[in-house]
């Protein structure tokens, strides 16, 4: 284990149920192979739902991906991959788990991940990860689904775009039967939906709970505690779980218990954490920052309307607010999340290894401080590959934002 | 004649200012999915929104360092004022930047008309009637534009118009790929940019005369080593003239200003619309639609065809698909036996001396 546990460990009761809850999930994933179980390898944003109804084992690389930096182990993963010939300036998530396979090492018992009989992508976060699971497919040859979210960023998306989602999902639900010959059932499908959209709903409301003052949960312990919506949504473990978390900091949040003490300035996330170095939020918080909504988390959740199950998961998938805005929308979205969450000043983590969502933090930074006089300060790093991130660089940003917060008053 | 091409583009700018003049409605597009046939129906001009060599300065305060160069020189030369004369612009979601790019552009830069086409990835049936649809959005929304229907008959006149351009494209493609070809890889791309900013029946009639006097003319390129170029887009020339002057010959290309953009014709189905959707849905797919093994194929025969003795990779640096996909064609090539040279751009040929080495080298290797 790393030296540096995350401080849910030593907070909230619910942690250790979380500690267990991954425990079990990358132990049946180091059996699932044994017991003949199909595996498939899903991007973010993949309908992981899908899995669950098909009886199909889900591995998300990229979850993997951060537990690999949070483990050290990715720059070397990187490397391997750059080695093979893929760019440095590809996204690291796709250059640690490459480099993990062609390795054969990760940070379970030493092993890479258990090999996909299915590949699971969508196109709908960015494009890398379409091309990302083409060459998985051609490293394992093993047959790959491709859900493709054709929508218009910043503007609403119409019928057509939410059917050709749908009708896709009840392809891909076709696609697991004919190579896992486990069949389709449809009150198996309403039954997942609704755990998922449950815990989905259970997630949010915990971030709404960081509306209070003092903020009742730390960034890191949000960020950590995503695990179950993204591997597990569509399980009923996760609604346990959330239940669980739910109680716990809504106690927390009625007594005003600070998560973080001497939360001076109430601060927006935006995108991605540093997997290598959440130590980065303590930083802040010694400064009186505390990181009280993000953007990245809240994009997990999102509801289902399951009388419509195959449209109720189209819209939910395409309606993520992260991937379908333009710069105009965030920035709406944003000045809203900042009067409800009495947030003070915005932080933008510019990940070179996300061009996607990276893209337009500059208009929205100028459009909030604009509108509302809020300001903002952009960092860039990369979230997974160490390599050529510099701390003093990151906390020189960070010294002069609070200086300004501080002349603000 | 060349010389015309060039200046086309060169005067770009000049020349679609003089169109405004005249009352004439000018759109902007990004990137070759945007259904040109169907602007050029609704009376507007379309013109594809490129970069230029000019140091950015403007778009730096919009952009990281880690968006491509193109990217980044589009929305300047935009923030520059430099297409100040377009009514609207037009774009397809085809990579992360050019799918971000639209409501960036809109909040800075004035602009009285967005199209945005959602624009399927995928080679499906399902796909296809995604993107109908999207072209009967599209379409309804420049008719509320210029306040009055487009018909059938004039979506089919400029189908045809652009067939017209894309059949003699192929035709001077071909004559390209000659032995002693008059034509040269870095005129050839010449000739294709000046399409992106000249109305087509004017750029079809120059493509004829152009096509006449290759026909007549002769020149040699003995002892010239035959390269299929491939990659994404830039703007420098330069770097196709590097290849040619120490001594490579173009006769073939996958380039985004090249082949990509002119291959497929359009062919008729039952209605325009769908005549149009299956042909961009359809043509040869850039890395950012999947999948890709049908590009690597043409690539092959391409090779194959024209008795190419090498392929040169042209990448845009920060081009994620282009990126993603090079040790694919890396590998693919190699199993085939084609020897193949990678070069990773920033829009220009920039210090010459290091691609140049890379080049010569190359070439001496094959000879």
């Amino acid at each position: 284990m790393s030296d540096k546990k995350p401080e849910t460990k030593k907070r909230l009761k619910t942690s250790e149920k979380l500690g267990k809850l991954m425990a079990d999930y990358y132990t049946e994933s180091a059996m699932v192979k044994a017991q003949k179980k199909p595996v498939a390898w899903l991007s973010s944003v993949a309908p992981v739902e899908v899995c669950y109804t098909m009886d199909v084992f889900p591995i998300y690389p990229e979850n993997y991906g951060t537990m690999c930096a949070a483990r050290k182990l990715s720059a070397e993963f990187c490397a391997a991959a750059e080695a093979k010939g893929f760019s440095t300036d590809l996204c690291s998530y796709a250059l640690n788990n490459l480099g993990s396979i062609y390795l054969n090492k990760g940070p379970f018992m030493g092993q890479g991940l258990p090999e996909p009989d299915l590949l699971i992508a969508t196109e709908h976060a960015c494009l890398s990860m379409a091309k990302w699971w083409e060459e998985l497919s051609r490293h394992f040859n093993v047959p790959l689904y491709i859900v493709d979210a054709a929508l218009p960023v910043g503007e609403d998306p119409s019928p057509h775009h939410i059917n050709y989602f749908a009708e896709q999902l009840r392809e891909l639900m076709g696609f697991v039967e004919e190579h896992t010959g486990n069949k389709f059932d449809m009150d198996k499908f309403k039954e997942v939906l609704g755990y998922s959209d449950e815990a989905s709903r259970l997630f949010l409301e915990i971030g709404g709970l960081r509306k209070t003052v003092p903020s009742p949960i730390s960034p890191i312990e949000i960020f950590t505690n995503m695990f179950p919506i993204v591997t597990l949504a569509g399980k009923k473990e996760a609604v346990e779980f959330y239940n669980e978390l739910y109680a716990e900091i809504s106690e927390l949040a009625e007594r005003k218990e600070a998560a973080v003490p001497n939360e001076k300035y109430r601060l927006l996330w935006d995108l991605f954490p540093i997997w290598y170095n959440l130590n980065l939020f303590k930083y802040i918080e010694e400064k009186g920052g505390v990181v009280v909504a993000d953007v990245y988390a809240t994009t997990f959740g999102g509801r289902v309307d399951i009388s419509r199950p195959f449209e109720g998961l189209a819209e939910r998938y395409v309606g993520n607010p992260l991937l379908s805005y333009g710069v105009q929308q965030k920035t709406e979205l944003y000045k809203q999340m900042i009067k409800e969450y009495h947030v003070d000043g915005v932080i933008f983590h510019s990940n070179r290894s996300c061009r996607m969502a990276s893209m337009g933090q500059y208009d929205v930074k100028q459009g909030i401080y604009e509108d509302l006089g809020i300001p903002g300060a952009i960092f860039e790093s990369d979230f997974v590959d160490p390599r050529s991130y510099s701390d003093e660089q990151v906390k020189d940003t960070l010294d002069s934002f609070f200086e300004i917060l501080e002349s603000r008053g | 004649m060349i010389k015309d091409f060039q200046e086309r583009y060169a005067k770009r700018h000049e020349l679609a200012r003089e169109w405004k003049k005249e009352g004439k409605r000018i759109f902007g597009y990004f990137c070759g999915y945007a259904p040109e046939e169907l602007i050029d129906a609704a009376g507007i001009i379309p013109v594809r929104i490129l970069g230029s060599l000019d140091k950015v300065t403007l778009a730096d305060s919009h952009l990281q360092s880690f968006i491509c160069a193109f990217g980044r020189s589009c929305l300047d030369q935009g923030l520059k004022g430099t297409y100040d004369y377009l009514d609207g612009i037009v774009t397809s979601k085809t990579c992360d930047i050019m799918r971000n790019m639209p409501s960036i552009w809109s909040r800075n830069i004035e602009i009285p008309f967005v199209g945005y086409i959602g624009a399927p990835a995928k080679r499906t049936k399902a796909a296809r009637e995604c993107l109908i649809a999207d072209f009967k959005v599209l379409q309804s929304k420049l008719e509320e534009f210029i306040g009055k229907s487009i018909d059938d008959d004039s979506i089919n006149q400029s189908i045809e118009t652009y067939n017209e351009s894309r059949k003699l494209l192929k035709e001077l493609y071909e004559i390209r790929g000659k032995d002693n070809s008059p034509l040269s890889g870095s005129d050839f791309y010449h000739v294709v940019r000046a399409g992106f900013v000249t109305p087509k029946k004017e750029y079809n009639k120059m493509l004829s005369s152009l096509k006449g006097e290759l026909i007549s003319s002769k020149s040699s390129r003995d002892g010239k080593v035959r390269f299929l170029v491939s990659g994404s887009t830039f703007e420098d020339v330069n770097i196709l003239k590097m290849i040619e002057e120490v001594g490579g010959s173009i006769v073939a290309d996958d380039l985004c200003i090249g082949s990509r953009y002119f291959w497929d014709l359009v062919e008729p189905a039952s209605d325009p619309i769908r005549s149009l959707a299956n042909r961009y849905q359809m043509r040869i797919a850039c890395p950012c639609k999947h999948p890709s093994e049908e590009r690597m194929e043409r690539i092959l025969e391409e090779v194959k065809k024209h008795r190419v003795e090498g392929v040169i990779s042209i990448v845009q640096k920060y081009c994620d698909t282009h990126l993603f996909e090079y040790p694919y064609m890396r590998d693919v090539l190699q199993k085939n036996d084609i020897p193949f040279l990678y070069l990773e751009t920033e829009d220009r040929l920039g210090e010459e001396g290091q691609f140049k080495t890379r080049v010569q080298a190359f070439i001496e290797m094959l000879r």
